[in-house]
């Protein structure tokens, strides 16, 4: 392939000297930058006086007939496909759009695109000092490229179309680096500058070009209009490729050649800013019974008058100026799960994760604390600290979601006497010494030796030495038959244990439940699924001192927006007090596994959660407040070690 | 200890100390189903529209101590095989207002069945019946439930709005 006949060629077919070294397939963004001195190396010494009348004429005039398409075309579709090549010459001559690139990269009149990305940018005040930019253009030049890298083909045997240099980067080689000196900042790639400008050219004659798509793919737009009879969006871009994957140049012919002569140019109409989003991360702890976490609105009204999201909100988006209805539309919180409106969340609080959208600037260290600060002061909610984070540090947000257990507080009543009681029935209830250590020793998953030697070890640890030892457990079962008669406690849990290690193959088989915690987001939830393969594999970490497997039914208070399922969950810890000055209450401290609906494994929901704790103590047992005391995740992560 | 979880509620409140049931359900009663004297069913209506199926406590039923068991196979149709799919709780049996649940069958051999008193699906059965039937008459008013059933918010609304209330119960039954 000679460069100089191929540059003579597409400049003979009307593209400009851009398009020209797009096709002899130049990558080297300074040849854009300087065209018009770099092509000259392609010129003849007739081209070299370079004026539109001259190339026209030429194309008008030349011997050879496969140099002008809308003549060929216009032969085999007889005449009435393409109107432009019958306008008179004289007025032919004065449109010197590009056939390609339809002005996209022609250097005149750039100058209103750049005042429009000067203003905006004026307005919003990026303190990024790098960006990228992107060029959304008229679907027409993907059907103009085709038709020349077809005809290109033909001209020169072996012509391979991957030649053919994008316009997008030809354009951000030209406009990005002129554009960057107007807005002085330093043009960059768009996988290293958060800050993309992205510009829109229209083009009056798009749609009505590329029907003649419909006849040369008609099966693709036929059932494209079938599926699609309300909207017809026929022409995207993903059809238009589709279309063109297949076309032949006689395909293309048949149907007006797909290359007439642009009466009008591409016209940049719109241009957008966007910064990809940050990311800061804490912990909130809430004190009220009373709040729920993301607004609270029922048939358009509100329930409550504020949330855990909204007084976090409130600080951040006073520092971007941005007002409630805006606030709500680029803050988003993510939580590792949430708590029910009358649950505290207490001890560290429940990490926590905002990001925003197109933000104008990261907040400075002072600005964080003094959001921590205004944010504590609504008694509702605390955050003492806010960092920074990167979007990969929130997949260990949705990790410690669906892995990580959490510890509870509750205040729980015993409503009856317990079966176990020896008490007159009119007796008054009373939380008993029994009850107490009849909780605090039940278990229904075998004891490995380790912690039957040492069963105080179960409150603080989390670690065994075997870290198989789930498997060798339901092992030993399998022997043993009953897994009591080898604790210490065999005399205090004598409940309804039975098919033990039919439950404890379903404690492994709940790995694979998700947590009902979960609000999924958008970006964040793409960034986790990516990372899901890790994830498995350590979604049991800490679960391998399992006390007691529960089955819970999806609670009727979600049931309605839920499927219906039954989820094996695990209580971990288990310890529970009397109230001395309450001698029906007795507070509770519960570590349990991602997802389990503490509630109900207290009051045991119509015995829809089992075993629940009222089938521990045989008596009716209610929960009276709930506090989660801590969710076990490292959050935020460390900051990057100092390169 | 800081903000103690005794201190968080008041526990002079008899609100904290209502049952589950009645804590997130209305009751709703229909009486003499079918022209039947003391054919009294309860519907339960939680605030998500979730209907739990009760017997009222003026059943007949409760009158009779004969031993029973409970009969879920109404005609060619087995409740228990009931199964719903996804949070549209698809593929759930349909229920209309006269659709039996549950048949108890006295040793006696007489029988009555229990009709679920809306339209709507059926989401679940009360599996705990099955082994353990005389919950039906110990605690007909929570664990003792038939079944859960789920429908439009339009007709649970207007099926809410149209029968008895507690408070109406109370004074129809004491007469
Ligand atoms: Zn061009």
């Amino acid at each position: 392939m000679n460069p100089k006949a191929v540059y003579k060629y597409c400049k003979h077919l009307g593209c400009c000297e851009a398009c020209c070294l797009r096709y002899i397939g130049i990558k080297n963004p300074d040849s854009y930058e300087h065209v018009d001195s770099f092509v000259t190396i392609y010129q003849d010494e007739a081209d070299k006086p370079k004026q539109t009348f001259e190339q026209n004429e030429d194309l008008e005039n030349g011997n050879d007939n496969s140099l002008k398409p809308e003549v060929i075309d216009k032969n085999v579709t007889n005449g009435d496909s393409d109107d432009l090549t019958n306008l008179p010459p004289c007025k032919k001559r004065r449109i010197d759009v590009c056939i390609s690139c339809l002005g996209v990269l022609q250097e005149d009149k750039r100058f209103d695109s750049f005042s429009m990305v000067k203003n905006v940018l004026a307005k919003k005040k990026y303190e990024c000092a790098t960006f990228a930019c992107a060029l959304s253009a008229p679907m027409a030049t993907l059907l103009r490229e085709r038709a020349i890298t077809l005809r290109l083909a033909e001209e020169f045997p072996g012509y391979d179309d991957k030649t053919l240099t994008a316009l997008k980067e030809a354009w951000k080689w030209s406009f990005g680096v002129q554009l960057a000196a107007q807005i002085n900042k330093t043009l960059d790639s768009g996988a290293v500058s958060p800050l993309l400008v992205t510009l829109n050219y229209d083009y009056a004659d798009d749609m009505q070009e590329l029907e003649i798509l419909k006849q040369v793919s008609p099966q693709l737009f036929e059932e494209r209009s079938k599926q699609k009879r309300r909207f017809v969006t026929e022409f995207t871009r993903r059809s238009v490729e589709q279309a063109l994957a297949t076309a032949s140049l006689a395909a293309l012919q048949a149907a007006g050649g797909g290359l007439p002569t642009a009466s009008v140019r591409a016209l940049c109409v719109g241009m957008v800013c966007a910064h990809a989003p940050m990311y800061l991360a804490g912990r909130y702890i809430k004190l009220s019974r009373n709040l729920p976490q993301s607004p609270w609105i029922l048939d358009k009204k509100r329930v409550l008058p504020s949330s855990v999201q909204e007084i976090i909100y409130k600080p951040l988006a006073d520092f971007y100026n941005m007002d409630e209805e805006e606030a709500d539309r680029r803050l988003k919180l993510i939580a590792a799960g949430r708590e029910d409106v009358d649950v505290r969340c207490l001890g560290e609080g429940r990490p926590f994760a905002v990001e925003i959208t197109d933000p104008t600037r990261q907040l400075t260290a002072d600005e964080l604390a003094k959001a921590c600060q205004l944010i504590s002061e609504s008694k509702e909610v605390i955050v003492k600290q806010i960092v920074p984070i990167t979007r990969e540090d929130l997949v260990q947000l949705k990790k410690g979601e669906e892995t990580k257990s959490k510890t509870y507080e509750a205040l729980c009543i015993k409503l009856s006497h317990s079966q176990f009681d020896d008490v007159s029935p009119d007796s008054p209830v009373k939380v008993t010494p029994e009850d107490i250590a009849r909780i605090n020793s039940f278990r229904n998953t075998p004891q490995n030796s380790q912690n039957s030697l040492n069963n105080k070890s179960n409150d603080h640890n989390d670690s065994n030495g075997d870290t198989s030892d789930e498997e060798n457990n339901a092992n030993t079962l399998d022997a043993n038959g009953d897994s009591l008669n080898a604790s210490p406690d065999s005399k205090t849990t004598k409940t309804d244990i039975q098919n033990t290690s039919e439950e404890n193959q379903m404690a492994k088989n709940s790995s694979d439940a998700k947590d009902i915690d979960a609000t999924p987001e958008k970006n964040y939830v793409q960034v986790a699924e990516a990372m899901d393969t890790s994830l498995n594999s350590e979604k049991c970490d800490n679960l391998s001192d399992v006390k007691i497997v529960i089955e819970q039914k999806t609670p009727i208070r979600v049931l309605h927006r839920r499927p219906l399922l039954t989820r094996t969950r695990q209580i971990l810890e288990l310890e529970a007090e009397a109230v001395p000055e309450h001698a029906q209450l007795f507070r509770l401290r519960a570590r349990t596994s991602a997802g389990t609906y503490v509630k109900e494994w207290a009051h045991g929901e119509l015995r829809r959660s089992r075993p629940a704790l009222r089938d521990v103590l045989r008596a009716r047992v209610d929960l009276l407040a709930l506090d989660v005391s801590a969710v076990h995740l490292a959050w935020p992560p460390p900051p990057p070690p100092p390169v | 200890m800081e903000y103690n979880i005794l201190d968080s509620i008041d526990l002079n409140d008899p609100a904290i100390y209502k049952s589950f049931t009645d804590r997130y359900f209305s009751k709703r009663y229909i009486l003499n189903v079918n022209g039947i004297e003391n054919n009294d069913i309860m519907l339960m209506f939680h605030s998500n529209r979730i209907t739990l199926l009760c017997l009222a406590p003026s059943h007949f039923f409760f009158k009779k101590k004969d031993k029973y068991t409970l009969n879920f196979n109404i005609g060619k149709i087995d409740r228990l095989s009931n199964k719903v799919k996804g949070k549209g709780k698809k593929g759930g049996q349909a229920l209309f207002p006269d659709s039996v649940i549950c048949k108890v069958e006295w040793s006696d051999g007489s029988s009555f069945g229990i009709p679920c008193g809306m339209r709507g699906t059926l989401v679940e059965i009360n599996e705990n019946l099955i082994k353990n039937p005389e919950l039906l008459q110990e605690m007909p008013d929570s664990d003792g439930f038939i079944a859960i059933m789920l429908s439009s918010i339009a007709i649970t609304d207007a099926t809410k709005n149209k029968l008895l209330t507690h408070e109406d119960y109370m004074k129809v039954v004491n007469v």
